[in-house]
């Protein structure tokens, strides 16, 4: 609502040029001029020009017929007259909403100053009417004004010129502050100035620190939130941001808080995640912790130090104690790395049939309710967490699914880059049953999911499914070495089932220490070790970060890392199950009958006519020609697996430099290979 | 010198001075006029001054002309008061200008007497008095002032179109200023405005009145019936609520209020007075008036939460304990979604022939009197009278040809409060679920009944044993596919049973009954309850979405049904032929004769076309059920719901059907 004035010089009204009078009354009108001057009027003999192409920049000009001392006398005096006039104006404009907390607190103060500057003025004016000042007089009363005044026009210019607000207000007073160290005056005026700008910022501070609330209108502060981030995108996303980016530093944090911004914003960060639990918690707030100032003594810093104490306790507190992290830590280990495992053995008996379809075929609601009922029926049904266990199947084996995952760093980057043809994959996707695909979710809630974000439940799963994978082999094998018993009683030496057996114990003995070295060399000792750690834990960043760790350590301890090693493993794996499966398919249809013919119950064979005698021949025959094929095939799966497993040593034997858990494996693993 | 500055102004400063004070109040002086078609305050051009004086007193003027601005806004409202345009937060608005309308007089009225000391001159040493006022001073005095008048003058302009909390929430929405000073201006404004807001806060949130005579509050009602008060009675107006008051708090206040208001309307309680001044109590602000204040959004908080808490305990109370509304869902769940066994049973056993008649010539009174034999001989009888009484049999319109089972229904009777929650549109929705279980119960009735009269048949083909094993293998080989139709329906209606009564109803009420005891308030009962409705209406395919579905399924319970009907039709024949046959087989040992062997012949012609017929018979109602049955179970996992999966496993758990057609 203010009326715009003009500074333009118009045409003087008289027609009288100072010049023309005495010097004593040209001093007494230029005085009278300077008065009206020095809070930015026109007078009869000074005038006012815009300068061209800066906004409100001014320059004043004197009458050039005047007395030429007086005109220097006088011109001594209009630098504090632009500087009012750019205060004056910075005044103006910054007070309006928009410009910001900082810069109306700033303007507020420099108001204060004009007023006083003003009141100069008027005290000028009353001397001058009293006919007590001259020219000479007004130059020495300006004089304290006028260091402060041009230090603060230099700021408001650079201000207003580069539109600074918020932080870089800040910034600059105090930078100029410093600049401005040789003068004491114009020092501590403009600290001062610091001061009371600042309050505005501080209070927005304040309750952020304390609230975990951003209370910032004109978007001053030095945080940011993104509410597009929801929480839920943790337990949904797998590269989820919430965590670290829903709130993020913005640039231009005024320089005393740049030490402590990161403080700042876990504190802010702390709070908000318990207020997003539903618990209303505020920092106990006293009087010294008052955030007042940011002088030197560091108070500020210390109260900052304070809140960030007391919030990272009380959210450790809540995470570990209300909700469990522990426990459910606990139950993750129990059902994703086989911690307990009697649960799985039911379910893999249970849910056989249904495993063994293809990935696409198989029903997801029956493996649950299959799930569902191995978990109610066995130990697990003392673990809190058994509802929230679900189960999936997954599209692609556990290898591609690895090469897919680029960002846990593989550390052989030649085979991720290589691509596998299409009719490869096509090949091994018709292959797959849900034996190689199945996989258990859990349902993770806020604010646990903070720690184990999707993320890290899929390093869960990529553990669980290799530790299936073996337990699957093994009982398979379990199940082959069963068919062998058959024929304990009978005498089996020079046949294929004695070559059979012995290949069939080693296969064991070598998936039985991979399981072993799974879960007694790496799965255990590491959650000992996080556990230990956990439990020393000072906030929850260490916390996810301690997490974080052991996975990626489990992962890579577990080979799911080393691609070279991994799929020698697998190849080693499908070997043995491909055995297991022609051995349950051959042996029985085989060597049932002759072993009953030949040995079992005598007096029941020779009841047998004739006729089946010749026939028992005939089969003779035939079995003959199939034990040779068993033989041929025995020798074959005999010759690749131990191809496999020597083939195996030199790259453990390798690497092993580097990776020092893998001589771990290779003594193993290899201490079978040696004794063959 | 003296004489020049003379020579140049014809007015003298102190007279300017003077006319400045003027112009201030608004009033025009002897040389400062306002000028309408500039909309300023200025001098006149013809008057000789000095440039710097002219352009001091047009700066100085700036104050006049907010000045006017604001006081033509007050005088403006003040002329309006009583009507409805202003209302009390304009009136506080107004008053709180005024107010710094006075203290502006007040700082004028000092001057005035200033501006009354002559202006020192160089000559005048002695005697000069310190408060005199020229323009320069007074540019002084007047600064603070300026900035003030300035801002009321933008807030005029803000909120001329404004009223009630929107009024509110304008001016709330520019106190975010960094400037002490005006911070100070706006909290002191603020806290006058805010103030007959908070007053109809604090009066709603304990004591449920509306006390808003100008539709400013961002509360309204509507004048209902009881039962809809709840949901229906009050809104929050989004407009006129103020942007301090959230509307999660604006929601609660809603609540709180509301809750007060259904506790004396419909419960006819007075328990709640106490719990508000116990809320009141516990927040230390007593329930007088003027108890809080803008500023203290906290305190207010404070207030509403305890009386919120405290207030929805009590009405929490009153339903569970008074009215008893766990024993009244547990009611309708027993009886009208059929939870009560032994009462259903006996229910179907008696009503069952009523129910065949045609639906015009069935008496509803005959049907209550059923009703009430039944209630009599189940376990039901040992239940509560209050709730017995509230069973009722109604007959739902009928068309021609409509049976009486199309129309049958039963009915709760949920009187006051409770009808808040069992409206008419939700008991709608619980008699389309009882029509959906009753009718299920009859298919599973009318099977258990096919069953019963296929039992004896064991014996009767004996009767068949000596002449005619043609026939009775025929005999033998329909009985069996029947016995096998039989054994798939059951095994159908069984397994969709199973599935409707225990993962349906019985997981949906556990889960309603755990969230109606964590229940806080009536707003969360009605949304567990609903959610409850909407989870059983979804899951037994009654939703919108599933109705091709339940159309199919529909087909399969009449074609169940009509398996009923013809197996009566056929086993009144075979008892009529075994009938007949063991009369023969009598007769047969006393007298031989031809005649009888004739008739023997044709009744075995007889007997064979019979079984032929009925073995087509068999053979369409089988057709057509399993081809219903298998665009069921392949229409099932279309669902969207997941538990249907659950149904779509359990019906085909060897996987007959899925193996039966692979290709499909």
């Amino acid at each position: 609502g203010s009326k715009p004035f003009s500074m333009d010089s118009f045409s003087r009204g008289s027609n009288n040029v100072i010049g023309s009078y005495p010097v004593s009354v040209q001093e007494l009108l230029v005085i009278d001029d300077l008065l009206s001057a020095l809070v930015g009027i026109e007078g009869r003999f000074i005038s006012i020009k815009r300068v061209k192409g800066k906004e409100c920049h001014v320059v004043f000009q004197i009458d050039p017929s005047m007395d030429l001392a007086l005109q220097e006398l006088t011109e001594r005096i209009f630098p504090l007259c632009q500087d009012y006039v750019l205060i004056n104006h910075f005044v103006e404009s910054k007070s309006q909403f928009k410009s910001g907390l900082v810069n109306h607190a700033f303007a507020a103060a420099l108001r204060a100053l004009l007023l006083d500057y003003q009141a100069m003025v008027a005290q000028l004016e009353h001397q001058f009417r009293l006919g007590r000042l001259s020219v000479q007089a007004l130059w020495f009363f300006c004089q304290p004004m006028m260091g402060s005044l041009h230090a603060l026009s230099t700021v408001v210019e650079k201000a207003s010129s580069n539109n600074f607000s918020g932080a870089t207000t800040l910034n600059l007073l105090q930078s100029q502050a410093k600049a401005m160290a040789g003068d004491n005056a114009v020092r501590s005026m403009l600290e001062k100035m610091t001061q009371r700008a600042s309050s505005a910022y501080l209070a927005i501070l304040e309750r952020w620190v304390y609230e975990g609330v951003i209370d910032d209108p004109y978007g001053e502060f030095f945080i940011a939130e993104n509410k597009s981030l929801q929480k839920e995108s943790l337990t949904r996303d797998y590269d989820a941001k919430y965590w670290i980016q829903r709130y993020s530093l913005k640039d231009g944090i005024p320089s005393f808080l740049v030490s402590v911004a990161g403080i700042i914003l876990t504190t802010g960060k702390y709070l908000n995640v318990m207020r997003e639990c539903g618990h209303n918690v505020q920092v106990p707030l006293s009087e010294s912790s008052k955030l007042m100032s940011f002088e030197s003594n560091h108070h500020y810093l210390e109260c900052i130090k304070a809140a960030y104490d007391f919030a990272s306790g009380e959210l450790l507190n809540l995470i570990i104690h209300k909700y469990d992290l522990m426990g459910k830590l606990r139950s993750l280990k129990r059902y994703f790395l086989l911690d307990q495992g009697d649960y799985l053995v039911h379910f893999m008996d249970i849910s056989r049939d249904e495993l063994a379809k293809r990935p696409e075929e198989i029903s997801v609601e029956k493996l649950q309710s299959l799930l569902d009922l191995a978990l109610r029926s066995t130990a697990a049904a003392s673990d809190p967490c058994h509802e929230e266990l679900t189960c999936c199947v997954e599209r692609v084996p556990l290898l591609k699914r690895l090469n897919a995952l680029k960002d846990l760093d593989t550390t052989d980057p030649s085979v991720n880059n290589k691509p596998t043809s299409d009719t490869d994959l096509q090949s091994e996707l018709l292959n797959i049953t849900g034996l190689e695909t199945f996989c258990l979710g859990c349902k993770v809630q806020w604010p646990l999911s903070l720690i184990i974000p999707k993320k890290a439940l899929t390093k869960y799963q990529l553990i669980f499914r290799l530790l299936f994978h073996c337990k699957h082999v093994n009982r398979q094998l379990c199940m082959a070495w069963q068919v062998h018993q058959g024929f304990r009683a009978v005498k089996i030496l020079k046949t294929p089932i004695l070559r059979s057996s012995i290949l069939c114990r080693s296969m064991l003995k070598f998936i039985n220490s991979l399981l072993h070295y799974l879960t007694f060399e790496v799965l255990e000792p590491n959650w000992h070790l996080m556990h230990d750690r956990l439990q020393t834990a000072k906030s929850v960043d260490e916390v996810i970060q301690f997490h974080d760790y052991f996975l990626q350590k489990c992962l890579k301890e577990c080979l799911l890392l080393l691609p070279q090693v991994f799929k020698k493993i697998e190849k080693l794996k499908s070997i043995c199950l491909q055995y297991a499966a022609s051995i349950q398919l051959l042996v029985p249809s085989v060597y049932v009958p002759e072993v009953a013919t030949n040995d079992a119950v005598g007096p029941f064979v020779q009841g047998k006519s004739k006729p089946q005698r010749s026939r028992n021949k005939n089969q003779q025959h035939e079995v003959a020609a199939e034990n040779n094929i068993i033989n041929d095939s025995i020798m074959k799966f005999g010759k690749e697996f131990n191809e496999e497993l020597q083939s195996l040593a030199p790259i453990l034997a390798s690497s092993s430099q580097a990776e020092p858990y893998l001589t771990h494996l290779a003594q193993c693993i290899l201490g079978l290979g040696s004794d063959q | 010198y003296a004489d020049l500055v003379m020579d140049e102004t014809e007015v003298s400063e102190s007279a300017l001075v003077r006319d400045i004070l003027f112009v201030c109040q608004g009033i025009d002086g002897r040389y400062v006029r306002f000028d309408i078609t500039s909309d300023c305050y200025g001098l006149p051009e013809s008057l000789k001054l000095p440039r710097s004086t002219r352009t001091m007193v047009r700066k100085l003027c700036e104050l006049g002309w907010l000045f006017r601005k604001v006081r033509g806004y007050i005088t403006e409202s003040m002329s309006s008061f009583p009507a409805e345009e202003v209302g009390t937060i304009g009136q506080a608005f107004c008053s709180a200008l005024q107010d710094e309308l006075s203290d502006y007089y007040k700082l004028l009225a000092v001057l005035e007497s200033h501006s009354s000391n002559p202006i020192p001159t160089p000559g005048s040493i002695s005697g000069v008095q310190g408060n005199y006022l020229s323009l320069r001073r007074l540019a002084v005095w007047l600064a603070e002032p300026m900035v003030r008048m300035r801002l009321m003058a933008v807030l005029v302009d803000g909120c001329r179109a404004l009223r009630g909390g929107a009024m509110a929430g304008a001016i709330h929405g520019r106190a975010h200023h960094g400037d002490p000073l005006v911070q100070e201006f706006m909290g002191r404004l603020l806290r006058r405005v805010c103030s007959p807001l908070f007053e109809m806060v604090r009066s709603w949130v304990l004591e449920g009145e509306l006390e808003d005579m100008f539709a400013e509050f961002f509360i309204q009602s509507q004048s209902v019936k009881a039962e809809s008060l709840w949901r229906e009675g009050y809104q929050i107006q989004s407009a006129m609520l103020p942007s301090f008051i959230s509307p999660a708090l604006a929601q609660r206040i809603l609540r709180t209020g509301k809750s007060i208001n259904f506790l004396r309307v419909c419960c006819e309680d007075s328990g709640w007075a106490a719990a508000a001044a116990e809320a009141a109590a516990h927040v230390g602000t007593t329930t007088r008036r003027g108890g809080i204040v803008y500023g203290e959004t906290d305190a207010l908080e404070a207030l509403v939460v305890e009386a919120a808490k405290r207030i929805d305990r009590h009405l929490m109370d009153v339903i569970h304990k008074r009215y008893r509304f766990k024993d009244h869902c547990l009611a309708i769940k027993r009886y009208l979604l059929l939870g009560q066994g032994d009462f259903v049973q006996y229910l179907m056993d008696i009503v069952g022939p009523e129910l065949s008649e045609p639906a015009n010539t069935i008496s509803s009174f005959q049907l209550a009197g059923l009703l009430e034999t039944a209630i009599r001989a189940s376990n039901a009888q040992y239940d509560d009278h209050d709730i017995l009484d509230r069973l009722k049999v109604k007959m739902m319109e009928h068309n021609d040809g409509d049976r009486g089972w199309d129309v049958f229904s039963l009915e709760y009777d949920a009187r006051v409060p409770l009808d808040t929650v069992f409206t008419a549109s939700i008991m709608k929705k619980y008699l389309r679920i009882f029509n959906f279980l009753w009718k299920l119960k009859r298919v599973e009735h009318a099977l258990i009944g096919v069953w019963k009269m296929m039992k004896p048949n064991s014996i009767i083909s004996c009767i068949f044993t000596k002449e005619g094993a043609s026939v009775k293998t025929q005999f033998v080989s329909v009985l069996r596919r029947c016995q096998v139709l039989w054994n798939e329906m059951n095994h159908f209606v069984t397994n969709f049973q199973y599935y409707i009564m225990f993962e349906v109803l019985e997981v949906s009420w556990a889960r309603f009954s755990e969230e109606m005891d964590a229940a806080k308030d009536l707003d969360d009962l009605l949304a567990a309850h609903d959610k409850y409705l909407n989870s059983i209406v979804e899951k037994s395919l009654l939703g919108e979405r599933s109705q091709a579905i339940i159309r199919i399924l529909f087909i399969l319970f009449d074609l169940i049904l009509r398996l009923r009907c013809h197996a009566e039709r056929w086993f009144e024949r075979i008892f009529e032929l075994q009938l007949r046959g063991t009369n023969k087989s009598r007769t047969k040992t006393k007298e031989p004769g031809s005649w009888l062997d004739g008739g023997r012949k044709a009744l075995m012609q007889h007997a064979r076309e019979f079984l032929r017929q009925m073995g087509e018979d068999l053979d369409k109602i089988a057709k057509e059920y399993s081809s219903s049955l298998d665009s069921f179970i392949s229409q099932l996992p279309v669902q969207q719901h997941v538990d249907l999966k659950f149904l779509l496993f359990r019906l085909d758990f060897t996987e007959y059907y899925s193996r039966l057609s692979p290709s499909s």
